[in-house]
């Protein structure tokens, strides 16, 4: 029997083929995880391309040519700065250097990155290079002393009380190693806001030194950032230090560019060999990625996913989310499945999320619209409730009645309708306005509500209960 | 690919998603979002990873690690390290050893810092890895150890471990490891993002309301889990007896016919049921008893009867369980319904409805034990509160020809002269601050009208008003006045060690508080605000 694939696309899979889903499955997932930015198949070289040989260079040149370098590698978020450093020390692993990973984010101080660069430093030559680590030592032989364990409890604190002096004693001593030294500054310009920036200022003087002397390994310090004006933020003396070096990353530049890169992701080659059904489910997989890449509207959301944000990790977001979404019972990428992806992982629309919310949500919301309209952007609890009671009151009293019953709305204690409320303010629909509301009577505090008219009227219609929609159309 | 089961109704695609995820590759950071069951949620998320992390049987030569951190309980940075670590291990800190933490075998600190931190998940990792690849007989396993990290209610993070947040979503890469961390939270990631793009964008994942036939669903399920708590197999003894099963079924889905509007938190909706069960069996177990037959014989109109009986109960168990105006285990006790509750003619057994409006009840208790010229205060305090200072003059002023009080006429809202919106009722908006003389000047005018005829004559003080001007100035006024300070019926707003200006005060007690008092002291309430309730 074959499968057909033309016949049979909405169909389960047959149990043959279920090994070469699992590892397709399994092969693009693994490439969703780290895609290669640098993989575009056109003629002329990308600028990653470009990027990728100026950095491979700058990086030879300190390893194997004992050259101290520095520069700045800048490209927007996703646009595979890191991946690049990455594999540009991969290549030169045979030489081993000593690679110092900092992260503006963590060593939010000189003295934080100052410690972390002396115990990578021991990590991966074995020796201490700094007092520091010694009185650390010293402090866990004193453990069994009880009375010192505030002292010993602190310790990792004294070593940031270290005199700056060390700063400088530390830095130099990266130029008398015996191998080259790579230094990886993440959110370099937050290493930039530093006071005196005097962490930059030691690493690019020391990379200036290196160039003078003849005996040393080499150092490259390669900054990474996603913020244009980072080279600005410098300080004169250490701008003049700086190579000035700038290489620049892009994310996939063109629709068609995307549109490759996600095709030969969604393509795995060499996957599954041996199995006796390969070919035949290749095929078919082939193809089906073919259809639903050339689908008109898959491509036209693919377009406005790239017309909003040149960002290629919301393509790989939401190639996942389709690609975990496939069973053997649907086997097949679906129009369904990408819009779905597209709501979820990209434009995340706020109302989504409230279209089954319980009926005193309901009654809480259509109550702030109404003080929304009257003219109180922000309102208490209380207010709410005003509103609520006069409603259900002009209901009870009117003496109509529908179908035997009386048209009066679900009755809904106060204690029900304040907790429900809190509910809402912790999934943050109502955002308090007031600074500190400590001793203010919490019926009393003001919020806003976060939710405009437009989607709390959706949310209603959604409900479909007719009261609630008579009541928010008083409203307006 | 994992497949396990589901035992979550409505969980399914999730389930499968994120299991899916786990056993492949997961993003370095997910967010998992739910506004409404995120106790259920985080269960899910456990059971998905112990299935993962305990099963031999998977597939992958991966071997996965997982640490749930709850920021509510992890308040400190340091707890939030040493709770991940720990668990990742598997080390629990023992008294007897002074509950240690785990110690990598390099020896190195790591609870004091973020730095520290990360190395201490690296040299968890290396020993994981290490007793991984020294465990396993099978050679073709390299040892491969994942991590994956669920911090569940984020957003208690970005409150109070703000600087946290970042390295948090960054930590895969500053680590450097197989490592996931997943964050739970009923927020939108976009209210707790921080600012500048600091953090990478995560893997959304958003869990759907559930809809009331998983909900009905998913609380039967949890039946037989019940039953098997009690070991007795009588029926009299187990409240969950296995026997009883398609009554609770019945029982939960009218249950939740009724509640369902109203919440749709399983947990919430879980422990209204755990209240009201006892007693919905009860009668059906009292027949049993008396006639020692198997109830059978008409279960079609037992039902009906039963659903008669407690529909409206049901209603009550909500009003008072949901906002916790008592706990279950005292309605249930309170609610029970009498011996042979099925004989009685229909309508003469009523739930008892003394469970409503509790918190206000409690304070007006407090309050009727009050003297009576507190409660002037309280009552003077609340119209100090209320009426806007301006207006004073009009509602108590008292010229010499005793004129007719001005009151604000009464017109329907509309808009304000001035073009902006219509001024909301003080009451509604909620207190404002007076100060302590205007308040005591008030209780003058209050005094006047209200109390005089219950004084006994004074031949001293004859002119006019003369009394209560005593009265008021008496130091008796004072201390009360501290007095209910401290009893937080009234909040000070000034500083208590603040020399310049008069103390300020705001009243705290509720509208209906106010109302009962006043009705008690026979003071016409409505009367004496500025605007007052329609």
């Amino acid at each position: 029997m074959k499968f057909d694939a033309s016949t049979n696309l909405s169909g389960p899979l047959p149990d043959y083929l279920l090994p070469c889903f699992n590892a397709y499955k399994h092969e693009i997932l693994k490439t969703l995880h780290s895609p290669s930015v640098a993989s575009s198949q056109t003629e002329s070289p990308s600028i990653n391309d470009i990027a990728a040989k100026q950095l491979t260079d700058l990086v030879d040149g300190t390893v194997l040519r004992a050259e101290g370098n520095s520069c700045l590698l800048l490209g927007p978020r996703g646009s595979g700065k890191s991946q690049m450093i990455d594999a540009c020390i991969e290549k030169v692993a045979f030489k081993r250097p000593i690679v110092l990973r900092l992260s503006g984010w963590v060593q939010t101080t000189d003295r934080h990155a100052l410690r972390e660069i002396a115990f990578q430093l021991l990590q991966q030559t074995g020796t201490a290079l700094l007092p520091d680590t010694e009185m650390h030592a010293e402090a866990e032989i004193d453990e069994e002393n009880p009375f010192l364990e505030v002292a010993d409890h602190l310790s990792g604190e004294s070593n940031l009380t270290l005199p700056p002096s060390h700063l400088h004693a530390l830095i130099p001593i990266l130029l008398t190693l015996s191998r080259p030294v790579i230094v990886v500054l993440d959110a370099f310009d937050l290493f930039a806001l530093h006071p005196r920036q005097s962490l930059l200022y030691c690493l690019l003087d020391t990379v200036q030194n290196c160039r003078a002397s003849s005996e040393n390994r080499g150092i490259a310090v390669v900054g990474i950032t996603s913020r244009v004006d980072s080279v600005q933020l410098l300080e004169k003396r250490v701008k003049s230090r700086f190579s000035g070096r700038t290489i620049r990353t892009a994310p996939p530049g063109s629709l068609q560019e995307s549109l490759a890169m996600a095709k030969i992701i969604m393509q795995p080659s060499g996957v599954c060999e041996g199995d006796t059904h390969k070919e035949e489910w290749k095929q078919w997989w082939n193809e089906g990625v073919q259809k639903f890449l050339e689908d008109n509207e898959v491509a036209t959301i693919l377009n406005e996913t790239f017309g909003l944000s040149r960002d290629f990790k919301i393509m790989i977001r939401m190639l996942t989310r389709c690609v975990t979404q496939l069973t053997p019972n649907q086997p097949n990428l679906s129009l369904k499945a990408v819009i779905a992806s597209a709501e979820i992982q990209r434009s995340r629309p706020r109302r989504k999320h409230l279209d089954n919310l319980p009926y005193p949500a309901l009654c809480l919301l259509i109550a702030s619209a109404h003080a929304d309209t009257g003219g109180h952007k922000s309102f208490t609890f209380e207010m709410l409730y005003e509103t609520y009671k006069d409603q259900v009151r002009a209901l009870v009293s009117a003496p109509v009645q529908f179908n035997g019953g009386s048209i009066g709305m679900m009755r809904c204690p106060r204690e029900v309708l304040i907790s429900t409320f809190e509910d809402l303010v912790a999934v943050k629909i109502f955002t308090c306005t007031m600074a500190s509301p400590s001793i203010i009577a919490k019926q009393f505090i003001k919020y806003r509500c976060a939710v405009d008219r437009h989607d709390i009227k959706g949310i209603v219609e959604k409900a479909g209960s007719t009261n609630l929609k008579k009541w928010l159309n008083k409203s307006q | 690919m994992e497949e396990t089961t589901c035992n979550f109704p409505g969980y399914e695609d999730f389930h499968y998603e994120l299991g899916t995820l786990f056993s492949t590759y997961p993003p370095p950071f997910i967010y998992v979002r739910d506004p409404e069951t995120s106790r259920t949620t985080s269960i899910v998320i456990d059971s998905i990873l112990r299935n993962l992390s305990g099963a031999s049987s998977v597939p992958t030569t991966t071997k996965i690690h997982y640490a749930r951190v709850d920021c509510v309980s992890s308040f400190t940075a340091r707890l939030i390290y040493e709770s991940i670590i720990n668990t990742l291990v598997g080390w629990e800190p023992t008294w007897q050893d002074g509950c240690g933490n785990w110690s990598s075998p390099q020896d190195i600190r790591w609870n004091d810092s973020l730095d520290s931190f990360i190395h201490g998940l690296r040299a968890a990792h290396a020993h994981l890895s290490q007793q991984k690849a020294s465990t396993s007989t099978d050679k073709t396993n390299d040892g491969k150890v994942r991590f994956v990290i669920v911090v569940e209610r984020a957003e208690r993070l970005s409150d109070s471990l703000p600087e946290l947040l970042v390295p948090f979503t960054r930590l895969a890469e500053l680590a450097r490891l197989d490592l996931s961390v997943v964050f739970l939270s009923q927020v939108e990631w976009e209210d707790i993002k921080p600012p500048l793009g600091a953090s990478p964008d995560p893997y959304y994942m958003d869990i759907q309301s559930l809809s009331k036939e998983d909900i009905v669903r998913n609380l039967i399920s949890n039946f037989p889990a019940l039953s098997k708590i009690s070991r007795s197999n009588s029926i009299l003894q187990n409240i969950y007896h296995p026997s009883l099963k398609s009554l609770y079924a019945h029982f939960i889905t009218i249950l939740c016919d009724v509640c369902y509007p109203f919440t749709h938190n399983l947990q919430e909706l879980q422990y209204i049921a755990a209240a009201r069960w006892p007693g919905f069996r009860k009668p059906l177990l009292d027949e049993y008893k008396e006639q020692q037959r198997q109830m059978a014989a008409d279960v079609e109109a037992a039902r009906m009867r039963l659903n008669r009986l407690f529909n409206s109960t049901i209603t009550t168990a909500l009003d008072a369980l949901l906002p916790r105006l008592t706990n279950a285990a005292d309605w249930a006790r309170d609610n029970e319904p009498p011996e042979g509750v099925f004989s009685l003619p229909r309508g003469q057994w009523q739930p008892q409805q003394q469970q409503q409006g509790l918190t206000v009840q409690q304070q007006d208790e407090n309050m009727t034990n009050l003297p009576r010229i507190s409660k002037f205060i309280l009552i003077a305090s609340f119209i100090a509160s209320t009426n806007p200072p301006k207006s004073d003059l009009r509602m108590f002023g008292r010229g010499v020809d005793e004129r007719k009080r001005k009151r604000r006429a009464t017109k329907a809202a509309g808009k304000s002269k001035s073009g902006g919106p219509p001024k909301v009722a003080q009451r509604l908006v909620g207190p404002t601050p007076f100060v302590l003389d205007r308040m005591i000047a008030i209780l003058g005018a209050l005094l006047e009208d209200n109390d005089v005829e219950s004084r006994l004559a004074d031949r001293q003080l004859t002119i006019p008003g003369e009394h209560t001007d005593m009265e008021i100035a008496r130091v008796g006024i004072f201390s009360s006045v501290m007095e209910q300070t401290s009893m937080r019926l009234l909040h000070r707003t000034t500083h208590a060690d603040r020399l310049d200006g008069p103390p300020m005060f705001k009243c705290a007690i509720s509208y209906d508080a106010a109302t009962v008092l006043a009705k008690e002291l026979k003071i016409t309430l409505n009367d004496l605000l500025w605007d007052p309730i329609a």
